[in-house]
């Protein structure tokens, strides 16, 4: 067997030794010699020769590892032990907690560990009676851990205070200044759940200078003790972005432990972590996307919206004006001017997004269509389309003529404004899919945000632009003529039916029809209710909802609305809920933002005792049955 | 679109490996014998992934006071497979070849269905497994339900076994009863492993 258990022993005999013989010869001191182990030396030291009543007297575990070797801190990271001490005091006599200095974060292959490499000093104040008369005998049980990358040995020493031993102020002292302060006036926090952690906004006061910050958790496993964590300056401030624990232990609701600058400085922080009232859940701490990943999804989502049934008939329109044929130089500018718009009409919503976040408004993606006048005016345009479409009316017979006559004798602004035109029409479409990169952009910094967003704004602009550019794929299009009428008959209807359902979601937003599905089987949702339900032991689904939300439409008729997926919810027992976004409601973008999200669908399974489980955004019934099979064997 | 948001969701979920509520990541791996042993191939029953390294301490209270293997019998004579997982790297001198570990494992008086050798550290990587022992169950369709530690006592005094809450024992007495598991993510406790 493994030599590894002689130590203790070892270390226990050696102590036991001394305690006899420290009973039978009674007062004589000598037993408070430091114990050393093959890797530890071990003593308690003191401020002073010995305690005077009514004076705090400082004691110091001191654990001297050898060169390589560790002991631990309070949470020891992802293996190991804190070294524990157990005071053996007079009556009367009452020792306070350890002060832990800052720890090192100490890598060990793909883990971490928190601890002391070398020497350290654990302090702790005792309290003595007021009728304390010295000398007094101050002992201890210390157990430790030590460690290096290779081994860990468990050692513990029965330790004396020798009250003739010289008095250690100076190394007290020293140890003293190297315990963590507590980050009080002039710092400021705030913590928000962001996707896979929480984003930490620190402003510190105007004279802090740091060159790497780290947090250590008082806690351990809810936050990542591994991964690396990024810090940014801003212009006011810094912001620390701390991952989460990958098999997180529950809800990581505040940031408690020690902000350590440099390696060496820490300040003690607790800041609550707001609006995470639940675990992120796994697919959370996956949704943190790596910058390029985000890039490249938003442009493959801008390519998609080209596709989507309320953009589809509009950028119609732009292909057989294109088809009509022009010279190639006059395309060329008007493809790129209508890129242009496109991105520009991206930019300035990312923009308008990020200044009303900057603002404190609890907004999401989606926002816009959160508001009902921007509905109305949508809804409007898309009739204006779809009658114009039909041949109703041509454009030049509505707006007054010098209007008309500018656009037609100014097609670059003409072009642009299309591309403006093709963003306002997609975001309907925008909103429900491009979640994870979106929530992804504005968790990050504003250039990031733009970054992501103008990926998105390239993705969709690029077929026409590329289009403009090589006219003669366009070729394989049928000539112009009178199919073109017939055809533009078709695309209006996939608008008039965008109109419809835009008066849909105008008429719950103005209160004039009920909820969507308040149907008996869903409830409202509420945070407390989902708190309440996982506390009774009942697993809960809760779909994050809004009647502007296509996807979430299809996915309620394909999948929640099937009388087979409500019997399978039935038979599990599981609670529904359905958090309604089609309004404004700072709860439930909390709630999202806590799932690492910013925009609709989310579909969550909360499941009592374990970690809630995020479906996917494209539901299907087999996602479905599948998390709800693995709720019970 | 839905495949592309498949392979997207795909990508994202091959991150959360070894993460309660998801697939547990399937692996064949070398018994003593040198017979490969794979994960799926034990569907429809609970399986118990241990890591284990004879070399830490944390390992020799659970081993040392019988606890180790009473949970092995226990739980294998319900239908359960036991694996017992060494992913100490070769070349560390806490490795031991098959012959020692059957040795060792002979010795203690281990039960586990199966001990298998992860020399290369990959299966332990998958699971994000950071301590001996560190413990996962994983249920008959093959989901990973339990991941954390063996108890709540974290020492290495023999004695603490006794009074501890074991975890796997309550969570795999749940699962077999049909309940849900109270404590499904505990904190592992123990040596590192020695990747």
């Amino acid at each position: 067997m493994a030599s590894d258990p002689i130590y203790p022993m070892c270390l226990r005999g050696f102590a036991l030794a001394l305690a006899l013989l420290s009973l039978a010869v009674p007062g004589i001191p000598g037993m408070a010699a430091p114990v050393r182990t093959e890797q530890v030396e071990a003593e308690l030291v003191a401020e002073r020769s010995a305690p005077k009543p009514g004076k705090p007297f400082t004691v110091a575990l001191r654990l001297q590892a050898i060169k390589g070797w560790h002991t631990y801190w309070r949470n020891p990271g992802d293996s190991g032990q804190p070294t524990a001490i157990q005071w053996q005091l007079p009556p009367g006599y009452r020792a306070g907690p350890i002060q832990w200095p800052v720890p090192e974060k100490l890598p060990i292959g793909p883990l971490a560990n928190y601890g002391y490499e070398g020497e350290v000093l654990l302090l702790t104040d005792i309290a003595l009676p007021p009728d304390a008369k010295a000398p007094a005998r101050i002992a201890a049980h210390a157990k430790w851990l030590v460690c290096n990358p290779e081994r860990c040995i468990p050692q513990e020493a029965d330790l004396v205070l020798d009250p003739g031993a010289a008095p250690r102020a100076q190394q007290i002292a020293y140890a003293r200044e190297a315990l963590p302060e507590s980050a009080g006036p002039g710092w400021s926090f705030k913590a928000g759940g962001a996707a896979g952690g929480v984003g930490l906004e620190i402003a510190p006061p105007a004279d802090f200078r740091a060159t790497t910050l780290h947090f250590f958790p008082y806690e351990e496993g809810k936050v990542h003790h591994a991964a690396a964590q990024a810090l940014e300056r801003r212009d006011a401030g810094l912001r620390l972005f701390i991952p989460a624990a990958t098999q997180p232990l529950g809800a990581l609701e505040r940031l408690h432990g020690l902000l350590v600058a440099d390696g060496v400085r820490g300040f003690e922080i607790d800041v609550p972590v707001k609006g995470v009232v639940i675990a992120a859940p796994p697919m959370a701490a996956a949704s943190s996307l790596g910058l390029v990943a985000a890039l490249a999804l938003a442009f493959a989502g801008g390519l998609i919206l080209n596709l989507m049934p309320c953009v589809l008939p509009v950028l119609s329109i732009k292909v057989l004006g294109f088809a009509r044929g022009r010279d190639a130089h006059a395309m060329r500018v008007h493809g790129l001017l209508y890129g242009a718009g496109v991105l520009a009409s991206f930019l300035a919503l990312a923009g308008l997004l990020m200044a009303l976040k900057a603002a404190g408004t609890a907004v999401g993606w989606g926002f816009q269509l959160q508001s009902p006048v921007f509905v109305a005016l949508l809804a409007m345009l898309f009739l204006a389309l779809a009658l114009n479409l039909s041949g109703a009316f041509e454009f030049r017979s509505l707006v007054p003529a010098r209007l008309a006559n500018a656009a037609a004798s100014h097609p670059h602004a003409d072009a642009f404004l299309t591309g403006v035109l093709a963003v306002v029409v997609a975001s309907p479409c925008t909103v429900p899919f491009m979640g994870a990169a979106i929530g992804f952009a504005l968790t990050e910094s504003a250039l990031v945000a733009l970054g992501v967003f103008a990926a998105l704004g390239i993705g969709m602009a690029v077929p026409y632009v590329l289009l403009a550019f090589e006219p003669r794929w366009l070729r394989r299009l049928p000539k112009p003529g009178p199919w073109m009428v017939s055809l533009k008959r078709w695309l209006a209807l996939p608008l008039y039916a965008t109109v419809g359902w835009l008066a849909w979601v105008l008429s719950i937003q103005m209160g004039f029809a009920g909820a969507p599905g308040a149907k008996d089987l869903w409830q409202p949702y509420s945070e407390a209710r989902v708190a309440e339900l996982v506390a009774q032991g009942k697993p809960v689904f809760v779909d994050f909802t809004a009647a502007w939300c296509v996807t979430c439409q299809v996915n309620k008729q394909l999948v929640l609305s099937r009388p087979e997926t409500e019997r399978a919810f039935a038979d599990r027992g599981v609670r529904l809920l359905r958090a309604d976004w089609t309004k404004q409601d700072p709860g439930i973008t909390r709630a999202l933002a806590a799932l690492g999200r910013n925009g609709v669908p989310v579909y969550v399974l909360y499941r009592p005792g374990r970690e809630p489980r995020l479906l996917p955004e494209i539901l299907t019934r087999e996602a479905v049955q599948t998390a709800l099979a693995d709720l019970q064997p | 679109m839905k495949a592309l948001l498949a392979a997207a969701l795909f990508a994202a979920g091959s991150a959360l490996a070894g993460t309660v509520g998801q697939p547990a990541p399937d692996f064949a791996l070398a018994d003593l014998s040198g017979k490969p042993v794979k994960l799926s191939d034990f569907r429809g029953r609970y399986v118990v992934l241990e890591w284990v390294n004879p070399e830490c301490p944390y390992v020799e209270k659970h081993y040392g006071s019988a606890n180790m293997q009473g949970l092995q019998k226990e739980f294998t004579s319900k239908n359960a497979v036991w694996l017992s997982i060494n992913s100490t790297r070769e070349g560390h001198y806490e490795y031991y070849p098959p012959q020692k570990m059957a040795g060792w494992m002979k010795e203690v008086g281990g039960a586990p269905s199966a001990t298998l050798l992860d020399p290369t550290g990959k299966v332990g990587r998958a699971y994000q497994a950071r301590t001996t022992p560190h413990m996962y169950i994983v249920d008959p369709k093959g989901v990973l339900v339990y991941a954390g530690g063996i108890d709540d006592k974290r020492s290495t005094s023999k004695a603490d076994v006794k009074t501890a809450k074991n975890y796997v024992r309550a969570a795999l007495g749940e699962a077999l009863a049909g309940k849900p598991i109270s404590a499904a993510s505990t904190a592992p406790y123990g040596c590192s492993i020695k990747y």
